[in-house]
């Protein structure tokens, strides 16, 4: 297996570069510190979420239901949403706008009409959610109010899927699991710091041809794509086993939160690392020589950024939304902070999914490109 | 027997016609001298022989088998030395010869044991552990040839080998090319220095614009050239010499001043030399040694290519 050979050199030329892990391992470690210390602030979720006083108006005349919507209350009430039964003529809706109350809701046989105040978003989005669970279960039909002059405000509360009883706990709880601002950068710098292993693919050919060493290659009895499959593999061991020591530096050292689904997490930072070397690889191909590291630096700069790698990103809408969401560490962020915070071990396939598609694509072009190419 | 055989091999990079139509057969246990002038078309051939280079036409055998069919076959009986170093500076010596020869499918005990020799014939067995940015340009060069012999390839092509480097390591690596030869393997040897390739090849090719344009023995080559001479005249003058009137002599057909020294080049069979002394007298030119010759290579490749071997 020539492939062993070729990998077991590469080993040791990336073992013995001392850049290697300054870059790969010191550099995003030191960064997490720095920005999850100056940026604690920015992630102090407990301060956030206030009370939620919820008023509603009962039109219910199913006595089925509405002995489920007293199960409920009960049980949203435990885990700290006050309700509040209205008057027969009490306006609702100028009951929120003067911000007596979180949110209104409307119940009858037919649905929930829901109003909840712009000015405590996340306290309006916990009920809602919770609203929309509740009705889900019943299939209800859900509306919102016409009325409303602020399109954010105004929820159509659709179905959702699972059982309400096990959501309300969630959904609620998790205004204590949020990630704080070293979570966050531990998540976010670990995944761009595997974006960068797309820099050492894109020499892995060149530094071959530079050092002229492509001609003993190419006149040795291996093939190109031993060669090839050598190197990447290499390359995807090396780094991979950097971000792996970076999350578990970020995690002894800086108690940064990483949940408890190491397998998918180390396949959705193993197929990332795969991918960003897949990319590197291909723009070597595709480019000539300095062209090539310009362009990825510029591609890893962009998707950084919008990946929300140097801070959140929370823009819904627009182009640079439509951007941020073709970057790769955007969507591996993603996975993992549901992975970690919603406790979904299966929000790593469609990640994992993602990466080794877009991978395969980017080796099968390179290896087009390396069979046209004379020598290596 | 024939190690190798070249018939109407061509490339082309784009219109650019590097190598043209090329015949050319190399005997088992020759050191085969590859003389061409920069660009002539060298490397490239030797980078089709390796299977480095696609074939454009032409058809290239290997011990009787063609290389384009046979393709794993040839490249495991031929050992490439490149024209510039091809060494990893981040491995020793040891690791690069070990790498080399491990793509060629020797394991373990085997595989060490060929390293060692392959360092050891080049001298470097001492300083196997040592990486060679620490290695002088000497070192380097015979450490880039052992990374070619370790899988004891039958043919071995040499791309200027001895490019560069102090006159001790050249001898050293000339000794090793003979020591090489003796021990069965055949040599394909280029290089700019025409003293090297006098001194230890057996045949030599003139290569010009990717063609082959005089080939055999130095002396066959040499007595190609029976119609010219060279006369060479140790002189002592504080002013320049007057070549203008020697340049018009008969027979003569080119002139040089060097360091004191006047070289003429004639037809062999008019005799100028009276003529020319005559001229240098009545010039004032104090004439201290003279010398007349057979062509030498550097003369014959002169006259074949009109070209210097290095410019
Ligand atoms: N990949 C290439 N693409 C285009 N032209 C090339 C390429 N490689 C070589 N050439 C051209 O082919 C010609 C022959 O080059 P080659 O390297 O074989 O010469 P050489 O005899 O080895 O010269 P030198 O003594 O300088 O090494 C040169 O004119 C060179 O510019
Ligand atoms: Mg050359």
């Amino acid at each position: 297996m020539n492939i062993l050979q070729i990998a077991r050199k590469e080993l040791l030329i990336h073992l013995r570069d001392k850049r290697t892990f300054i870059f790969m391992i010191a550099f995003p470690l030191v960064l997490i510190l720095i920005l999850g210390t100056a940026l604690t602030n920015a992630f102090s979720s407990n301060l956030a979420v206030g009370d939620m006083n919820l008023l509603y108006k009962d039109n219910i005349r199913n006595g089925q239901l509405a002995s489920s919507w007293g199960q409920f209350v009960q049980a949203s009430q435990q885990e700290g949403i006050t309700f509040t039964k209205a008057a027969a003529d009490e306006d609702g809706l100028k009951t929120v706008q003067d911000d007596q109350y979180t949110a209104y809701a409307e119940l009858s046989d037919d649905g929930i009409k829901y109003y909840g105040s712009p000015k405590n978003a996340i306290e309006n989005n916990i009920i809602q959610g919770m609203l929309t669970v509740y009705a889900d279960k019943f299939n209800l039909a859900a509306a919102a109010f016409k009325a409303d002059p602020s399109p954010s405000s105004v929820a159509n509360i659709t179905v959702a899927s699972g059982s309400f009883g096990n959501f309300i706990q969630e959904t609620s709880l998790n205004k204590d699991k949020q990630p704080g601002s070293i979570d966050y950068y531990a998540i976010s710098m670990t995944t761009m710091i595997a974006f960068y292993a797309c820099l050492p693919a894109s020499a892995l050919i060149q530094n071959e041809r530079t050092r002229r060493t492509a001609i003993r290659l190419g006149a040795s009895p291996v093939s190109k794509i031993e060669i090839f499959t050598g190197k990447v593999l290499a390359t995807t061991i090396v780094n991979f086993l950097c971000i792996a020591i970076v999350v578990l530096f970020s995690r002894l050292a800086f108690k940064a939160e990483w949940g408890s689904h190491y397998i998918s997490i180390a396949l959705v930072l193993l197929t990332e690392v795969v991918l960003a070397v897949s990319f590197g690889l291909a723009c070597s191909y595709l480019f000539n020589g300095g062209a090539a590291r310009a362009f990825i630096f510029i591609v890893i700069q962009v998707i950084s950024f919008v990946g929300g790698a140097y801070f959140p990103i929370d823009i819904t809408s627009g182009v640079v939304h439509q951007i941020s969401q073709l970057s790769p560490l955007r969507w591996a962020n993603q996975g993992l902070t549901q992975i970690i915070y919603s406790d979904q071990a299966s929000a790593a396939i469609p990640v994992i999914v993602l990466n080794v598609g877009l991978s395969a694509a980017l080796l099968i072009v390179s290896g087009l490109y390396m069979r046209k190419r004379e020598g290596l | 027997m024939n190690v190798l055989e070249i018939q109407g091999l061509t490339k082309k990079f784009g219109d650019f016609l590097a190598v043209d139509n090329m015949n050319l057969k190399v005997r088992e246990g020759e050191i085969f001298g590859f003389l061409g002038a920069n660009g002539a078309g060298k490397s490239t051939t030797i980078n089709m022989i390796s299977s480095l280079l696609r074939i454009t036409k032409g058809e290239i055998r290997l011990l009787g088998k063609d290389i384009a069919k046979h393709n794993r076959f040839a490249k495991m009986n031929i050992g490439i030395v490149p024209q510039d170093l091809a060494i990893y500076e981040e491995m020793t010596a040891y690791e690069n010869v070990h790498f080399f020869a491990g793509l060629y499918g020797l394991r373990g005990a085997e595989l060490k044991e060929r390293t060692f020799e392959a360092l050891e014939f080049v001298g470097l067995a001492e300083r196997a552990k040592e990486y060679p940015k620490n290695f002088s340009g000497g070192m380097k060069r015979r450490l880039n040839i052992a990374c070619a012999i370790a899988h004891k390839p039958k043919l071995i092509i040499m791309d200027e080998p001895t490019v560069g480097i102090d006159p001790q390591s050249r001898n050293y690596i000339l000794n090793s090319v003979k020591k090489l030869n003796q021990m069965g393997c055949t040599i394909i040897y280029t290089s700019h220095y025409m003293e090297e390739v006098e001194e230890i090849c057996t045949r030599i090719a003139i290569v010009d614009h990717g063609k082959i344009i005089a080939e055999g023995t130095k002396e066959q080559l040499k007595s190609t050239i029976t119609d010219t001479k060279d006369i060479r005249i140790g002189y002592k003058s504080d002013q320049p010499v007057n070549l203008k009137p020697i340049r018009l002599i008969q027979g003569v057909e080119r002139v040089m001043a060097q360091d004191q020294m006047l070289l003429i080049h004639s037809k062999a069979e008019v005799n100028n030399l009276n003529a020319i002394i005559q001229q240098l007298i009545q010039d004032e030119v104090e004439i201290r040694s003279l010398d007349e010759q057979a062509p030498n290579l550097e003369t014959v490749f002169l006259t074949l290519t009109g070209r210097n071997l290095r410019d």
